[in-house]
């Protein structure tokens, strides 16, 4: 590692030299360092994977427009083998002994408290990706680059049952299955709440273990409950199981909503045609408007098929990456520095124009607009349907 | 907590009857190398994933049919599973080490995987995930009605095998005492690469299997480890109907569970039992 | 102050005073993990490693551990450090309770105590996830703060979990050497043998796993300050049970600092590959060194350190019996030579086996002082009647009575502490302990309870006695069978019986061999032992036995001096079967 910083650093002095000699404007000064860690390797790989493709995309975008106040930038990121305890002290050592200038966020909720409570000691901004408990996030340099609102457990719910309401075929009755899992478990339970208000009858309620293997018993009792539509509080895989267990029963939920499935196999899967699920960016209009996403989208769908993906598609966790890293770029420039204090005043204050929209960073937990969207399987393609601004010409929220 | 219906309760206990059925299949060639060669062989996990993942790769890419590699790929990893035990008798390894030494293995057959396929999920999707019977009013999916038929059928065969071949009485005498089989001219050597080839390709049919029912993902490999190995261990190492029984209790115990009650708390109920068995009838359980 | 008591506290506070060395505070996290992981695995292998009882559990009371923090402190708002020990006593209240239970039932042992364990592990998680104790959403510990020992946060936990590391290494080291280390040694080698030897197995297993688990307790709720968010799916998994297996076993179950070593070194590993670049390969790695390092190295890593120093140093240790005295100095019991005084009284025993009469009402009596052969043919109950007096078996009627007391349905280990001792037909010796520690053991938890020091004494005067004293040092395994036999014998007397049961002590010896046992047996009984033989070989019988009493089919068909009962026609029927012509 030290043989790897040196070589790197000599590296950066004889670019500095060379360019003085060419009369370039750039990196006279050493390149800023950015340091994160992903979980490269253990159970929350596969998407980690996706953020470090992202990570590398945009730092190379944005060296080739110049680098950050005129210096170039160099991401340094560290597996933290999806465990918590590795994250907070790989953090530590990023920010003690790397001496990195600046911080970009882990992977998954657990390990961006971890991160967050280091970067709390050292009074460092922590901008992150995809965050699914807002109300914990205490720590007030902290910057969500998932427009999740403060209070999803109420926002979620309601903004998927305004889109039901407005559906050809407004469901009645509801069943809600989910699983433990912390970020997926408490949305349920509000969502359960918010179908409660709105008079929907409740047919069926259960909570699963997050590892459960037999989705047999509970796809039986989904179909016993013959409810108009399903929530399925899921995440990763779980969703699909519990289709494939579905499927084996014959029978079809009529509608079928997704907390967090895993986006890939959600569109290959021929029961899962029409589920419904959360986003901020889908890969058509309104979103790809913007000259910088559809070139994203571009670049990214080549990597990652370079990189072996099954899934090339930019979706939720892509394009909050590339929203975090938009970002950490406009508190900088807007800061005019790296100080990571003049950074979140800035952010604070101002609003940052990403490709997942126009984000406002003063509401709690510095958390601002809900601008979660409601996507749906159609066609082997995920599509936003509501609300219908944001929606493709012509799509509609189809429902059995 | 609702009274379910006749038709729920019995699809809930033909489902939890196919899982228990897998891990029965997982079970087998575990308990085997574990009863008979004194080893907890934990690469018997990576070498399920990693046949899993191979016909997912000969099925997807290469068009061939899943069932066609049942073919293909025991005997591939016969080869694998007695090279590794030749390795491992070379160096005389006792049950701790192997767990250690086999962990090592795994760890990198992990590696392997995620190096090919990334960490992203895979499904395989065949024709078969289609397709079902019906009897009544239940459903019996193909691909876990095949899971079970094999598990059941392999087990039978090797139980069968060990009681009444020569072939088997000379593995379980290898098993109780090594030095006085050989005396009677038992070749331990060969025995035990036999066997361990053999495993390896029960874990080969059992990757198969798993590739039909389940979604595929490298950190997957130790999330069965648990439940496996409590289906061994409450089966009785070495023995060949032991792991399919124990792994049909814990299926069905925890599908019934969450037939009837929250699905959360499935593990204590199957787990429970268990630990009533080994208090009560400890007798009843293993050998 | 013992040499390796002093070396590791002051190596605990040498370490201690890295905080305030100035390094990066990332050091302090990372000895943090080392710390953390030395706990588990010292913690595990008390129990597992020394006593052979694997447990594939450590993750429940690690978790238990870490709930009880999290929630005292998360939740109940106490100070951080009194959490603590809640965590290690709950921890060790549960695995108390559940020795309690599980350790009564004989047969669960090996895997099935392993599966138990397993099993628990999931339960626990279950009922944590599912309860107020957690429910769901884990509890995050942001608000709780951190008790300032050290100069910055980071420090402060870490010389929490580095208090937590030096206190295990104590009690590991402690225990390894103490009368408790001993016994669990034994029962890892032989449990029912160690039980029969004096050891209190049940009461052992129970202190070990109780430490075991306090200390993974201590360890969970550091943990849950260092980690700051605790959930039930992260806590109760197979990783770490697992892990811990991997380290101990890695650096060495038998010795006390092994785990500590196995879990430096995997630390260590699973840092070094933290880089961005190659992940996997690096993962790779981590499998192939594990893999190559217990190939070459099967003992771990200081079993394999500890067998080069022994093969350096000199082959041939100079003997440690000072005198050629022949004879020990102290008699074992007072002598009175063929009393009429009864010493042990046998009415009415029986010991049935599901359907086999063993033993069948058996009224006998032993006199002070005699040598008294036990005969019948095979299957004729003698080797049980040895098992139920000694307490190996429970005895299913009757009434065994020793010098006035009642020994019936007491624990083996007690009847040993009353001054009976037995020799097996096929001798189990501790296998992994050295024949010398053999015999120390049953001198130490025998009838005589000496102290570890007096007991070497007498281990080399038994030596001496049985002709093994050049073999001290070699393991069971490499004596044959006639030196065995003697191990079984110096094993069975270093306790100072007042009652010794030899079961077939001559079965396999060559006619030479006989002579030397016979003539020992009358030394042992010369010097104040009550002998009650089981014997095939009849002119040993002859030469030895004051009286004789012959059992067929459980029941006691004859019993008087030798000649007498040698004649008796029911005894040559029983022996010979019926007379045809």
């Amino acid at each position: 590692m030290t043989l790897t910083r040196r070589l790197l650093s000599i590296a950066a002095v004889a670019l500095g030299a060379a360019s003085l000699v060419a009369g370039s404007a750039l990196a006279q000064q050493p390149p800023v360092r950015i340091g994160s860690t992903l979980a490269l390797t253990g159970p929350l790989a596969a998407t980690a994977l996706t953020h470090k493709l992202v990570g590398e995309i945009y730092v190379e975008q944005l060296n080739a427009r110049g680098g950050l106040l005129g210096r170039k930038v160099e991401w340094i990121v560290k597996d933290d083998q999806s465990k918590l305890e590795l994250a907070r002290t790989l953090y530590e050592q990023l920010i003690t002994s790397d001496k990195v200038d600046l911080l970009m966020g882990p992977y998954a909720t657990g390990a961006i408290l971890s991160a967050m409570g280091v970067a709390q000691r050292y009074n460092k901004v922590l901008i992150h990706h995809t965050f699914g408990i807002p109300s914990l996030a205490k720590y007030d340099m902290q910057f969500p680059a998932w427009s999740l609102g403060p209070d999803p457990a109420n926002t979620v719910p309601n903004t998927l049952f305004d889109a039901l309401a407005k559906s050809a075929k407004p469901p009645k009755t509801i069943a809600i299955v989910t699983s433990k899992f912390p970020s997926v478990h408490f949305i349920s339970v509000g969502g359960r709440e918010v179908a409660k208000k709105r008079g929907l009858q409740e047919v069926l309620y259960l909570e699963w273990d997050f590892g459960n293997r037999d989705f047999g018993p509970i796809a039986a009792r989904v179909k016993d409950a013959h409810p108009d539509f399903v929530w399925i509080g899921d995440i990763g895989l779980e969703g699909n199981m519990l289709l494939d267990a579905m499927k084996k029963i014959d029978y079809t939920p009529p509608i079928h909503f997704h907390v967090y499935p895993a986006p890939g196999p959600m569109t290959k899967a021929a029961d899962a045609n029409h589920a419904l699920a959360l986003t901020i960016f889908e890969e058509h209009a309104p979103f790809t408007n913007s000259a910088v996403a559809a070139d994203f989208v571009k670049t990214f769908n080549e990597r990652a098929a370079k990189a072996n993906l099954p899934d090339t598609h930019v979706e939720v966790q892509a394009a909050a990456s590339y929203t975090a890293w938009q970002m950490l770029e406009a508190g900088v420039r807007g800061a005019g520095s790296f100080d990571d204090k003049a950074i979140a005043a800035w952010l604070h204050k101002n609003k940052v124009n990403t490709i997942t929209g126009n984000l406002r960073f003063d509401g709690p937990s510095n958390y601002g607009d809900d601008l979660m969207k409601i996507k749906q399987v159609q066609d082997g393609r995920w599509v936003v349907v509501y609300p219908p601004q944001f929606a493709p010409l012509n799509v509609k929220l189809q429902v059995q | 907590m609702s009274w379910p219906s006749l038709n729920l309760l019995g699809q809930a206990i033909l489902s939890g009857i196919f899982i228990g059925g897998l891990y029965g299949l997982i079970g087998l060639g575990l308990g085997l190398t574990w009863g008979l060669l004194r080893q907890i062989n934990l690469a018997h996990f990576g070498f399920v994933f990693l046949a899993a993942y191979l016909s997912y790769q000969m099925a997807t890419e290469w068009g061939i049919d899943p069932l066609a590699t049942l073919l293909v790929l025991p005997p591939l990893f016969f080869l694998a599973g007695a090279g590794m035990q030749w390795l491992l008798a070379r160096f005389e390894i006792t049950p701790f080490n192997s767990l250690l030494v086999t962990f090592g293995i795994t760890v990198v057959i992990e590696s392997i995987i995620q190096g090919i396929w990334t960490a992203d999920f895979r499904r395989l999707e065949t024709h078969y995930n289609d397709q079902k019977f019906t009897i009544g009013n239940f459903y019996l999916p193909v691909p876990e009605l095949l899971t079970l038929l094999l598990s059941v059928a392999i087990a039978v065969l090797i139980w069968a095998a060990m009681r009444y071949t020569d072939l088997g009485k000379a593995l379980r005498a290898m098993a109780q005492d090594g030095p006085i089989a050989a005396a009677f001219g038992i070749n331990e050597k060969g025995m035990s690469l036999m066997l361990a080839g053999v495993c390896a390709a029960l874990a080969a049919v059992a990757g198969i299997c798993l590739a039909l029912t389940f979604t595929l993902a490298p950190s997957q490999i130790f999330a069965w480890v648990g439940v496996v190995f409590a289906a061994v261990m409450l089966g009785g190492l070495g023995s060949a109907l032991g792991p399919l029984v124990a792994g049909v209790i814990i299926g069905v115990s925890e599908a019934v569970t969450m037939a009837v009650t929250a699905p959360s708390w499935a593990p204590i109920v199957s787990f429970s039992l268990l630990i009533a068995m080994l208090l009560l009838r400890p007798d009843k359980v293993g050998r | 102050m013992n040499k390796t008591v002093a070396a590791i506290l002051a190596t605990g506070a040498l370490m201690a005073s890295v905080p305030w060395l100035g390094l990066p505070a990332f050091y302090e996290s990372l000895l943090y993990l080392g710390c953390h992981w030395m706990v588990l695995a010292l913690s595990w292998n008390i129990l597992s490693g020394y006593s052979g009882y694997f447990s594939f559990g450590h993750g429940a009371f690690f978790g238990i551990g870490m709930y009880t923090s999290a929630g005292l402190s998360g939740n109940l708002n106490w100070p951080f450090l009194w959490t603590l020990p809640a965590a290690a006593a709950l921890a060790a209240l549960l695995g108390i309770g559940l020795g309690t239970v599980v350790f009564r039932v004989k047969s669960v042992r090996g895997e099935l105590f392993a599966l138990l364990t397993l099993a628990i592990t999931f339960v626990v998680g279950t009922i944590v996830l599912n309860t107020r104790i957690d429910g769901g959403p884990g509890i995050y510990l942001n608000a709780v703060a951190v008790p300032a020992l050290g100069p910055t946060a980071p420090a402060s936990l870490y010389l929490m979990a580095l208090a937590a590391a030096v206190l295990s290494l104590l009690l590991a080291y402690r225990i390894q050497y103490s009368k408790l280390g001993i016994g669990l040694f034994a029962i890892h080698d032989d449990e029912d043998v160690a039980e029969v030897m004096g050891v209190p197995t049940f009461a052992y297993k129970l202190i070990a796993f109780g430490v075991s688990c306090a200390l993974a307790g201590l360890a969970g709720g550091i943990h849950a300050l260092f980690v700051a968010y605790v959930t039930a799916g992260e806590t109760f998994n197979i990783t770490v049970p697992l892990t811990v297996v991997l380290m101990s076993v890695l650096g060495g179950t038998r010795h006390w600092a092994g785990p500590a070593v196995g879990a430096v070194v995997i630390t260590g590993l699973l840092y070094y590959f933290t880089a961005g670049n190659n992940p996997v390969a690096g993962r790779a790695a981590v499998g192939v060194i594990l893999v190559v390092v217990i190939l070459f190295m099967p003992n771990g890593i200081l079993g394999y350190l500890g067998k080069a120093r022994r093969k350096r140093s000199a082959p041939a240790r100079p003997a440690a019996v000072a005198t050629a005295a022949p004879a020990p100095s102290a008699p074992i019991a007072q002598v009175a030579l063929r009393s009429s005084e009864v010493l042990l009284e046998v009415r009415g025993l029986s010991k049935a086996f599901k359907g086999v009469q063993a033993l069948d009402r058996v009224n006998l009596q032993v006199h002070r002082g005699e040598i008294l052969g036990l005969l019948g043919p095979n299957g004729s109950g003698k080797s049980t009647f040895i098992n139920v007096v000694s307490g190996h078996y429970e005895a299913s009627g009757g009434q065994v009575i020793f010098e006035g007391h009642q020994l019936t349905g007491l624990a083996a280990h007690r009847v040993a502490h009353a001054g009976i001792a037995r020799t097996y037909q096929i001798p189990r010796p501790f296998a992994h302990l050295t024949v010398r520690q053999n015999v120390v053991l049953a001198a130490m938890f025998g009838g005589a309870r000496v102290s570890q020091r007096v007991a070497e004494h007498e281990a080399a005067q038994w030596l001496e006695f049985t002709g093994l004293a050049g073999k001290g040092d070699a393991l069971p395994d490499d004596l044959n069978l006639h030196q065995r036999k003697f191990l079984e014998l110096a094993r069975a007397l270093a306790s100072r019986p007042r009652l010794v049961l030899l079961d077939e002590v001559l079965s396999g010896l060559t006619p030479g061999e006989i002579n030397e046992a016979i003539d020992l047996i009358r030394k042992i009984r010369d010097r104040g032992a009550t002998i009650v033989f089981v014997e095939h070989v009849m002119r040993a019988v002859m030469a030895l036995a004051d009286r004789v009493a012959v059992l067929n089919h459980g029941k006691l068909i004859a019993s008087g001096p030798a000649n007498e009962v040698m004649s008796n026609s029911e005894v040559v029927t029983a022996y010979l079967g019926a007379a045809h012509a």
